[in-house]
């Protein structure tokens, strides 16, 4: 503590010294700021080279398709350009709003009861011993279960409603959300927990400011393969009989043998599943997880 | 206001193999009422194992730890039966009175990394139900206090290690309690900054009459700041001597000839210890 204060007279020396630490000080920040430069001509660089990748992925596949209908006859593979002429009349018909509002409306409704469901579900299984162990069997039981047969039970008990959509779905995916959040739970940090009690924190703020922070990334996770699941789910229960939807519009063009229609209708399905995924989540992810600095350095 | 006494303290840890380990071995000390009481003793012997007991994080095996608010208002608050005080700050329901206020400046900072600076404050305002109208006034004293005014709205990760350590800091002198803890508050920081944050600390800790308990490493530390100085054993912990600082608190200078004559009496007593014990 004391040795800032026992400054010795040496003085011309140290001057000389200061005046090159100085000049070292001044290379080196010089230095850093090109290098900075040069890191983030770098970074613009490789996000040009990213996107580029997979444009020439998504090339590849066409070609492939394209390839693959010189062999077929139509009828089997039809040619990639009169199919996407096809998304172009049921996008431009109108019909492609209401399907597909009635398929996004039967996942949504089922993944929020799932949701609803599953997440105060994991957390306490996470907390609390005695309710790890009461629900640990049913919940790996329901995740064994194909979602398959819950849509065939749903549509067993509640008929051809809404309320069977919803229930097949949220039920194919809770037990999946619930594991996830449970594991989360249990490794969240205890000395957290620790510090929230000593000053006093209610068991709501616990939850919602020293939790659920922790386990924004097992959610976030959660919600992308329970996505996954409910869209799968989502077509297999609107095959059954259901009267719209995108499911029932793939059915239709199997009864006709259209595969132009089942084609086009899956990748009208597949590109909004992919504005989903990637716009929609990771706008979500990147706005919950603004407080931790990204780590991309140590990736090549 | 508060007082806190240490009565026979023993504690074990199960070790992985479930072989049992012994870490406070029969502590038993007062804190001095109204001031500071450093706990200074070597790395590993139990330090913040005591304090994680006072503030009613971990249970003793045997012992007790006994608050008092004030004559007045007597309270006792046994640690020693867990199961009427399961939770921190807990109290008896037949015994009068209340928990003390107790604020704690973890060894580690522990703080919330998605909630901005001042929000991890507002965190522990809440907790300790203190009035809404006075957040903003603590938040900016006590922010300046520890020179992060500026950076109030950042969020943790981006600072530095030293400035999340006064983060930590600012969160437990913030409450304004009547018992503070606080397990190396300065040992992340450089000498400068430390040496004002200790006379910062030091009279804050006079103007609102805290009961404070600091544990250090720091011989110079501890003769600067504690009133009275208790000296553990390595573990397993036992005090070895409570010295009481004979230099009043506002006299103290670190220069002055009978600071370093103290400062010189306390490094002797540690560093026999050291040799006794063979370290
Ligand atoms: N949760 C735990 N389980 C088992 N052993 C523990 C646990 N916490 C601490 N210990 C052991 O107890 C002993 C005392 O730990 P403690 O953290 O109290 O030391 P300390 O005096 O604060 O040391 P330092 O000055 O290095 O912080 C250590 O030897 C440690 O191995
Ligand atoms: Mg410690």
């Amino acid at each position: 503590m004391s040795s800032l204060d026992s400054i010795t007279p040496a003085e011309p020396a140290r001057q000389d010294q200061a005046i090159a630490v100085r000049r070292e000080a001044d290379s080196t920040s010089l230095a850093t700021n090109v290098s900075f430069r040069r890191a983030r001509a770098g970074a613009r660089r490789e996000t040009v080279r990213d996107v580029a990748l997979r444009v020439a992925s998504v090339i590849a596949l066409v070609s492939i398709w394209w390839l693959l209908s010189l062999f077929f006859p139509p009828s089997l593979v039809p040619k990639p350009w009169d199919t996407f002429a096809e998304v172009g009349v049921i996008v431009t018909s109108g019909n492609f709003f209401t399907e597909m509002g009635a398929t996004l409306r039967r996942v949504l409704v089922g993944f929020g009861l799932a949701m609803i469901v599953s997440i105060p579900l994991g957390i306490f299984m996470g907390t609390l011993r005695s309710l790890e162990s009461f629900f640990e069997p049913p919940v790996i039981l329901g995740l064994t279960v194909p979602g398959l047969i819950w849509a065939v039970l749903a549509i067993m008990f509640f008929g051809l409603t809404e309320t069977s959509a919803y229930a097949a779905i949220a039920v194919t995916i809770a037990p999946m959300l619930a594991i996830s959040i449970w594991q989360g739970t249990k490794s969240i940090d205890k000395d957290l927990i620790d510090m929230s009690k000593v000053f006093h924190a209610s068991a709501w703020s616990k939850v919602v400011d020293v939790i659920l922070p922790q386990l924004v990334s097992h959610i976030l996770a959660a919600i992308r393969y329970g996505l996954g699941l409910a869209w799968k789910v989502v077509v297999v229960v609107e095959m059954f009989g259901f009267s719209n939807g995108v499911g029932y519009q793939v059915v239709r063009g199997f009864n006709v043998f259209s595969m132009k229609a089942v084609l086009a209708w899956t990748i009208t399905f597949l590109v909004v599943m992919i504005v989903i995924e990637f716009g929609l989540i990771g706008w979500l992810e990147r706005s919950v997880t603004r407080w931790r600095p990204r780590v991309e350095a140590w990736r090549r | 206001m508060a007082y806190v006494s240490v009565d026979r303290a023993v504690k074990f840890f199960t070790r992985e193999d479930g072989s049992e380990m012994l870490v406070l071995d029969g502590v038993s000390f007062d804190a001095k009422e109204h001031g500071i009481t450093c706990l200074l003793g070597p790395s590993g012997c139990g330090k913040s194992t005591l304090l994680n007991a006072i503030a009613g994080l971990e249970k003793l095996d045997q012992g007790g730890i006994e608050f008092r608010v004030s004559s007045a208002e007597r309270q006792v608050m046994d640690r020693k039966n867990p199961k009427e005080n399961s939770e921190p700050g807990t109290r008896n329901p037949e015994l009068p009175g209340r928990s003390p206020r107790l604020g704690y400046v973890f060894q580690d900072p522990r703080l919330l990394n998605w909630k901005r600076v001042e929000d991890n404050l507002v965190f522990a305002f809440k907790g300790m139900k203190i009035p809404r109208e006075s957040w903003p006034g603590l938040l900016e004293k006590y922010l300046s206090l520890v020179g992060l005014l500026g950076f109030r709205k950042q969020y943790p990760l981006y600072l530095s290690g030293g400035m999340r350590q006064r983060v930590g800091l600012a969160r437990g002198l913030a409450i304004e309690p009547e018992i503070l803890l606080m397990d190396e508050p300065f040992s992340k920081l450089d000498q400068l900054t430390a040496r004002q944050l200790r006379q910062d600390t030091v009279e804050i800790c006079a103007r609102l009459g805290q009961t404070t308990m600091l544990v250090t490493h720091d011989v110079e530390e501890a003769a600067y700041m504690g009133d009275r100085i208790v000296i553990f054993s390595s573990r397993p912990a036992h005090i070895v001597e409570v010295v009481e600082n004979p230099l009043e608190a506002a006299k103290r200078d670190l220069d002055d000839f009978a600071f370093i004559q103290f400062k010189k009496r306390l490094l002797q007593t540690v560093l026999k210890l050291v040799e006794q014990e063979g370290v």
